[in-house]
């Protein structure tokens, strides 16, 4: 019987299949640490609530997330991407289990783009905003809150930082997933 | 060699295998070579992303000079109100001209290595730089549109919790043209994901 024979695997694939696994594991990881960062900026910016023991006729003398919409938005996109994160958990151990899928990893990068954008917008607004309480503007006149409201403000800048990681994280994750789909 | 046609089924007689690899063996010739409808589909998708560069390179140039050209001088002063409003004035507003001049510079150059991706359709190394490339240009030009409007926002409302007030009230003319810029800015950070979907689909291989 001639040339027919039994085709056997490349034995090329073998290690690349590894590593294409390594990085699926890499990504569930990085997936989970995202979770973390954004779910405790938005619980460290949803939990703000300083009352001053005085009050002047100007300056109101509370200050709570909600007194700024830019803060709603930042604690809403925050929850949105956490929310998102968790649910693409289950698509990061399918990409585990089968590092062969192509289709689902492009809706991943999709998906993944579009909450990189979001997480950016809530994060960059509210740097904005807390940039404007720390120094305020005088051109503007727009007062610094900042000099009242230490306490109210060490919050609101330390909730960026987790945003900020939030959207470094998201970075690598697509290039990992974009690393995964032009080696196969 | 022949194959029994006693039993009906058919053989098909392959050449010894010319496969230059010692361990693989092909079976089937016809998966090795590449499909030339792949081929052109993956220039159709590379010329789609070299136009949505240039869509994208408008939107940003048009933010920038929108924004870094506003100059507006009212013609009467008082004592709490400034009679001049530029974009220098506020540095979110600062930051903004220079991420869109920074993205509009990208644009320009990566420009030439979408062309490389048109004609040369299997250039993978190049697709994935510049995935990687727009995908920090997303984050980057959706936080330079964003804290713009964060401030085109109070600038507009004001913020009776702080005591910020209005300035839009005054300076009807420069809260349009930063209103434009900002939704320009916005415009092409939408085209920057399209640009990296686009990118990811065409780094699939088959």
């Amino acid at each position: 019987m001639g040339g027919l024979e039994i085709g056997s695997k490349i034995s090329g694939s073998a290690p690349k299949t590894g590593v294409n696994r390594g990085v699926a594991v890499l990504d569930f990881i990085l997936r989970i640490v995202a979770i973390i960062a954004t779910l405790a900026s938005a619980i460290a910016m949803g939990t703000t609530n300083e009352s001053l023991p005085f009050f002047t006729q100007f300056i109101r003398f509370r200050a709570k997330y909600n007194d700024l919409p830019t803060f709603t938005f930042f604690v809403v996109a925050n929850s949105i991407v956490s929310a998102y994160l968790v649910l693409s958990l289950a698509l990061s151990i399918f990409h585990i289990l089968k590092s062969g899928a192509q289709k689902s990893r492009v809706v991943l990068i999709f998906f993944d783009t579009a909450m990189l954008a979001l997480l950016s917008a809530g994060a960059s607004a509210a740097a904005a905003i807390v940039y404007l309480a720390h120094k305020g503007n005088t051109r503007t006149n727009w007062f610094a809150i900042c000099q009242q409201f230490n306490s109210f403000c060490e919050r609101i800048s330390g909730s960026l930082i987790g945003s900020f990681g939030g959207m470094i994280v998201f970075i690598l994750l697509i290039l990992t997933s974009a690393l995964t789909l032009s080696r196969r | 060699m022949d194959s029994t046609k006693a039993s009906g089924e058919t053989a098909i007689n392959m050449p010894e295998s010319k496969s230059t690899k010692a361990k693989t063996v092909v079976y089937a010739t016809t998966k090795a070579t590449p499909l030339p409808q792949g081929g052109g589909w993956k220039r159709g998708v590379a010329i789609f992303d070299f136009i949505l560069r240039i869509c994208a390179l408008v939107a940003a140039l048009a933010a920038t000079t929108t924004m870094g050209t506003t100059d507006q001088t009212l013609p009467f002063f008082t004592q709490f109100f400034q009679f001049q409003a530029s974009y220098d004035d506020l540095p979110t507003f600062t930051f903004f001209v220079v991420a869109n001049a920074i993205a509009s510079g990208y644009l320009v150059l990566s420009l030439p290595f979408s062309i490389v991706g048109i004609v040369r359709p299997q250039a993978a190394g190049i697709k994935l730089l510049l995935l990687i490339l727009d995908t920090v240009l997303v984050a980057f030009t959706t936080a330079a549109a964003a804290s713009a409007a964060a401030i085109v926002y109070l600038a507009h409302n004001g913020n009776s919790n702080t005591n910020w007030l209005a300035i839009c009230q005054q300076f009807n003319d420069f809260c349009q043209r930063v209103s434009g810029a900002v939704v320009a800015s916005f415009i092409a950070a939408v085209i920057f994901i399209f640009l990296v979907v686009l990118s990811a689909v065409a780094l699939r291989r088959h």
